[in-house]
């Protein structure tokens, strides 16, 4: 009683409250909100990283779109975005079929999200190796006769883009499956049940019942993974192609580290690149937080 | 029992299924794990087969050691590792403790602005950070990694402490209050006790992310004695293309820390995400 009857009490706890978030906004301001605002001005200069920095106005802009790989960049990433709903369908299907819970089902479930604990890097190479020319995939395909459709998977775009959609298909549909099953343990069993005595098949619970009960968390994981499409498939990205043949299966992300090492820097046009991915990732956010309304749910 | 042996014939069918897909998802690290016990001319010529139980190559892994450096490498991710998730931590919990149970002016708008950085991916930022970090003489050093990584989970794990902390019910902190508990013994006693699943679940999943991160590391670390070991991992893999076994046991060790980690705390991962909390 006597702590609360102080008058200053209620002051403390706001200055105590100031002073905790002080670290925290600190780093921020220095390690993500002075960047952004640097990468933005510097979009509009000539800047090489030393001296040159000249205002140029729209120009990067104007190269970027007329100018530069940008349109391949923007069709690579949407080819990759065909993993999406891969992930998704499958992901949901995994998740129903551990929802059963038979034996064992909480093993299974663990192995099920094991793809995401592998560094993306691990990953990639594996799928670099299995997909060279005298790799794993083309012998066992020559093995089991069907050489003709073994290929130099990671010489030409489509197959190459193939290759990566099946790998981040592979590696996400764990993440999906676990996301799904999260929305589903907050359904009322008993649905499910009177949707069994009507006699419904596999395939009519798990669409027609299933789905429209867990659509929120099923559109959630699909921006989640629309954005991480855009911004975390560098190192798949890296380990597998190299971005390559030619600018064939870069993404804008990669296309920024790309320019960053190039000898004649010119950061200004990497910085209008990071600045239209920034918009890019805000727009996904702003249709994710207006559709799930997460924030809200939170608090 | 028309509908009983249905039933079991079904459950019989998923588990099947199940175990299908844990085959697909285990093949590819089995296959890494045998074939790094080959030697070059055993691996080319049957990629699939067993290993030979009679010669089996523990010398890929001696190489690793000796010659690559790995516990080197290892030491450093290890030091990058626990010093961003005990920052994350710290400053985490008590920003996250100010946020959901200390009054103060402007609270819900800070909360919101650094809730919204959390997108921005650190490719926007990275050049200007590089270029920061040289002017101050940060680049090639731990600190330099540490602090990207404070940037790009701290908004994160504010998010889902905040939400943690939420649920602390007030009375208890008034009661703490009137023992006499002060700002820190409230935080030791009171919130990390009644957050533990959500500060698990930040120790855990952050030492995954940064454990497996190539990008951050790839550009602020380019001094060989410093690199983490999927840096090293990514220059092995395009160094010695001729020797793919020798590969495969780069890569076993470099899995082996992050598998460990899931193996023992899997449980609070997959709550995590369950929930919805991370990606």
């Amino acid at each position: 009683m006597k702590a609360l009857a102080r008058p200053n009490f209620r002051r403390t706890k706001a200055v105590h409250g100031i002073l905790s978030i002080l670290p925290t906004l600190a780093i921020l301001l220095f390690i993500r909100f002075y960047p952004i605002g640097e990468a933005i001005y510097r979009s509009f200069t000539d800047w090489n990283g030393l001296y040159r920095n000249n205002w140029v106005g729209l120009l990067n802009y104007i190269n970027i779109f007329t100018n530069s790989p940008f349109w391949t960049l923007l069709r690579n990433s949407f080819v990759l975005l065909i993993s999406v709903p891969l992930q998704i369908l499958i992901g949901l299907l995994v998740a129903v079929l551990l929802y059963e819970e038979v034996s064992g089902w909480r093993f299974f479930r663990a192995i099920v999200y094991v793809p995401q604990i592998i560094s993306a890097v691990i990953i990639g190479y594996l799928f670099r190796i299995a997909f060279g020319l005298d790799g794993p995939v083309n012998q066992f395909l020559r093995n089991i006769g069907a050489a003709f459709i073994a290929n130099e998977w990671l010489g030409n775009s489509a197959t190459a883009l193939f290759v990566l959609v099946f790998c981040l298909t592979w590696f996400s549909i764990g993440w999906q499956a676990i996301v799904i099953l999260g929305g589903m343990s907050r359904l009322s069993p008993s649905v499910l049940e009177a949707a069994n005595l009507d006699g419904a098949n596999f395939w009519q619970r798990t669409f027609l019942v299933i789905v429209p009960m867990v659509a929120r968390t099923i559109e959630y994981g699909a921006i989640m993974s629309i954005v991480w499409t855009f911004t975390g498939t560098f190192a798949f990205i890296y380990s597998i192609t190299y971005g390559g043949p030619g600018y064939e299966t870069s993404t804008i992300d990669y296309m920024i580290y790309t320019k960053f090492y190039q000898a004649s820097a010119n950061y200004g046009f990497a910085t209008a690149l990071a600045v239209i991915l920034l918009i890019i990732i805000l727009g996904l956010t702003y249709a994710e937080m207006t559709y799930t309304n997460k924030v809200s749910e939170w608090e | 029992m028309l509908t009983r042996v249905n039933r079991s014939v079904s459950q019989m069918l998923i588990f099947f299924t199940l175990v299908v897909l844990s085959i697909s998802n285990l093949y590819p690290l089995l296959f890494m794990f045998l074939n790094s016990l080959k030697n070059r001319p055993a691996y080319l010529k049957s990629p699939f087969s067993l290993p030979d139980l009679g010669q089996l190559a523990f010398s890929n892994y001696a190489t690793m050691i000796s010659q690559f450096k790995i516990l080197n490498l290892f030491k450093n991710t290890l030091i990058i590792s626990v010093s961003t998730i005990f920052f994350l931590l710290i400053f985490g919990i008590i920003a996250s403790y100010a946020f959901a149970k200390l009054k103060f002016r402007g609270r819900e708008v800070i909360y919101l602005i650094i809730i919204s950085s959390m997108f921005v991916p650190v490719q926007v930022t990275i050049i200007p950070i590089y270029m920061l970090f040289s002017k101050i003489h940060l680049v090639n050093t731990y600190w330099a990694v540490v602090l990207t990584y404070l940037g790009m989970f701290l908004s994160e794990t504010i998010l889902l402490l905040t939400s943690a902390f939420r649920g602390v019910p007030d009375e208890m902190i008034e009661a703490a209050e009137l023992d006499g508990a002060g700002y820190f013994d409230i935080l030791r006693y009171v919130m990390v006790p009644m957050g533990r699943p959500a500060i698990a679940l930040c120790l855990i999943y952050y030492f995954i992310v940064t454990w497996n991160d190539l990008f951050t590391p790839m550009i602020l670390l380019t001094d060989m004695d410093l690199r983490t070991v999927m840096v090293a991992l990514a220059s092995l893999m395009s160094r010695y293309t001729g020797d793919p076994t020798l590969q495969f046991a780069g890569l076993v060790l470099a899995a082996v820390p992050a598998i460990l980690v899931y193996a023992v705390f899997q449980n609070y991962i997959i709550k995590g995400i369950g929930e919805g909390s991370t990606r």
